[in-house]
């Protein structure tokens, strides 16, 4: 699945990649507006991630391009936290989604899964982890084929885990991802906790292994280890 | 004290004063001018009397106007002037006569011849002089305060206009400009420098405001770059338990800064009104929805929520700045309140009460809506919740108090 960055900081397009492309992307990217124009009338992507403040231009103005090029594309644009307008312009204008900067390289993975998966209806709305499970369209989990009953938020949390299957995810990710980054307040985590303790239980109880490792007081992993 | 109490006050001081040394000057010279004029006229008198006596022989006597005799040879000719009392019959009283007296030879014989006239009494005259003055001067004072009052009000009328103007002045709202003209140089004067300042608060203003955000944008880049570094830094593999400690806490301070910044910004923009777009908000579905994003945080802590939401409340106002204000105040009484407390939301068309219960403020209930004021000094948070609430309701020009009463903090917002 090929993905273009456009973003005109260097160093967060390096991680970006980096985190991206072990999942399965291939990442180009577009450092100015100019590039960009240049990337996007040549080839075809299946994402696009648009920070909307470059040098050279406002992001919006290339919503059109990426409209007119590569219609099929899953637009992502990224915004300053707080600018409410350019979100808002550019959802209105055919963005599939939005992120704020700065964001968690776990979610922003989590929004591209999801746009992906949105793109590729074919079997694409099945993720699979070993006996887990997880039906994006009916937000069903089975677990060697048992339904498993999972809050809505454990049922999320599980999501952005195995979407982020073998990453270090952080709890100040999971809270901005589930409860959202007005509601994190960042004194306590006690009920990320509670819900992760949950879903072990749950898994456990359906004879599931139990995937999610304690990372060292930074969050958890989902992984085989 | 107003400058028209004080300028009448002053004229009245001056005018006053002046007016008393004029009466006594008056007083004086007019006794003088009279007396010597009276002299005259008696020295006159006395001419024509011995002019007619050595006519016609006949000694004419209109006491006590004329008063003559015949006297024995006397050594002293010189005339005398004396004031002295005469008893009046008509008026039953003594009255004050001006006498020149002298020793006159008419043909060959001796005579004491004395000639009076009426003196006008002194305290009669002080009287007159006092009466006039007096009226005079209070005539010129009711003249000079319509005058005055009449001026001022026309001549300060620009200057009230400008005053008027300046109690509008917003050092946020840009392009202010004094519209009120003065023909005076003195206020044309003083409205053109009025400008120039306000034009300086403004553009200080302005570039201050500048400065927050584009400092607040700048810091954001760096951090979003630090984060994600960090964060890739984590996804090593074999990473030992103080290495990840390290980059945990590292994360952690990122973050908070982060967070500072944008409610920083967030703050500015509130504080400068970038949020112009309104709608009418249903403020108890958003209410309701808000408090259910924090059920977790409430189950955490096993408190008890008791909302006495009313469906009516409807409020002309921004999305985002309604929806922040709820998530703080929500927020912030979930964070305060005690474990297994009762958290009471209360909502109709004119008031949102939320309290919890908690120990009394540690800090004057004062500051508690000041930025970066806390009231746990160990905290995370950096204390601008509150401000942020403050400075919706200032834009919205909702008043917000608060109030500790039966170990309930509350915090009451009027719409």
């Amino acid at each position: 699945m090929k993905i273009l960055i456009i973003e005109d900081e260097k160093e967060l397009v390096k991680v970006i990649k980096k985190f991206l492309e072990p999942e399965g992307f291939l990442c180009e990217t577009a450092s100015s507006y100019f590039e960009a124009e240049d990337s996007l009338s040549s080839y075809n992507y299946d994402i696009i991630i648009l920070d909307l403040t470059l040098p050279g231009g406002n992001g919006l103005d290339l919503i059109n391009l990426i409209k007119n090029t590569n219609k099929k594309a899953g637009l992502l644009i990224v915004s300053a936290k707080n600018s409410l307008d350019d979100k808002i312009r550019g959802l209105d204008m055919g963005a599939d989604d939005y992120i704020t900067k700065p964001f968690h390289l776990a979610e922003l993975n989590s929004r591209i899964k999801s746009l992906a998966r949105r793109r590729h209806f074919d079997g694409a709305n099945e993720l699979i982890f070993n006996e887990i499970k997880i039906n994006t369209d009916s937000n069903e989990v089975f677990i060697n084929g048992n339904i498993l009953d999972l809050t809505r938020k454990e049922y999320e949390i599980l999501l952005y885990f195995i979407v982020n299957r073998n990453k270090v995810i952080t709890r100040e990710s999971i809270a901005e991802h589930v409860w959202g980054d007005n509601i994190s307040y960042a004194d306590n985590f006690d009920f990320i906790y509670s819900h992760i303790k949950n879903i072990r239980k749950k898994i456990e109880l359906k004879n599931g292994r139990n995937y999610l490792h304690n990372m060292y007081g930074i969050g958890y992993k989902f992984s085989e280890r | 004290m107003r400058l028209l109490q004080k300028t009448n006050r002053a004229y009245f001081l001056i005018s006053g004063t002046a007016f008393i040394i004029a009466g006594v000057v008056f007083f004086f010279v007019i006794s003088f001018f009279f007396k010597d004029q009276l002299n005259e006229k008696l020295l006159h008198d006395i001419k024509n009397i011995t002019r007619s006596i050595k006519r016609n022989g006949t000694i004419p006597n209109y006491y006590p106007f004329i008063d003559i005799r015949e006297v024995p040879v006397q050594s002293e000719r010189s005339s005398k002037i004396i004031d002295t009392l005469i008893f009046n019959e008509f008026e039953r009283r003594e009255i004050l006569f001006r006498q020149i007296s002298l020793i006159r030879v008419i043909n060959g014989k001796e005579y004491f011849i004395a000639v009076r006239d009426t003196l006008i009494e002194e305290d009669d005259l002080l009287e007159v002089i006092a009466i006039v003055t007096g009226s005079v001067f209070i005539l010129l004072l009711v003249c000079l305060y319509f005058i005055n009052r009449k001026l001022s009000l026309k001549i300060w009328q620009p200057f009230y206009n400008t005053l008027d103007e300046l109690k509008e002045f917003s050092h946020d709202k840009p392009g202010f400009k004094l519209s009120s003209k003065s023909e005076l140089y003195e206020f044309a004067e003083l409205n053109k420098t009025l400008e120039l300042l306000t034009q300086k608060v403004i553009s200080d203003y302005q570039s201050l405001k500048r400065f927050t955000e584009d400092a607040s944008h700048e810091i954001q880049t760096p951090l979003a770059v630090i984060q994600s570094k960090l964060e890739t830094l984590m996804q090593y593999p074999g990473l030992k338990k103080e290495q990840a400690e390290l980059i945990n806490s590292a994360y952690v301070y990122t973050l908070r800064i982060s967070k500072l910044t944008q409610t920083l910004l967030l703050l500015t923009k509130i504080a400068n009104d970038q949020f112009p777009e309104k709608s009418a908000i249903n403020i108890s579905e958003l209410l309701s929805e808000k408090t259910k994003m924090f059920e977790d945080h409430i189950l955490e802590k096993s408190l008890t929520l008791n909302n006495e939401i009313k469906k009516e409340c409807i409020l002309e106002t921004n999305f985002f700045l309604a929806e922040s204000l709820i998530i703080n105040l929500i927020g912030n009484a979930v964070k305060h309140s005690i474990t297994g407390g009762i958290i009471n939301i209360k909502l109709d068309k004119k008031h949102l009460e939320i309290s919890n219960p908690g120990k009394p403020l540690p800090i004057p209930a004062s500051k508690l809506f000041d930025r970066f004021y806390k009231i746990n000094k160990s905290s995370d948070s950096p204390g601008l919740g509150l401000a942020i609430v403050r400075e919706i309701c200032r834009l919205n020009k909702w008043e917000i108090n608060y109030i500790y009463e039966d170990n309930l903090h509350k915090v009451i917002v009027n719409f």
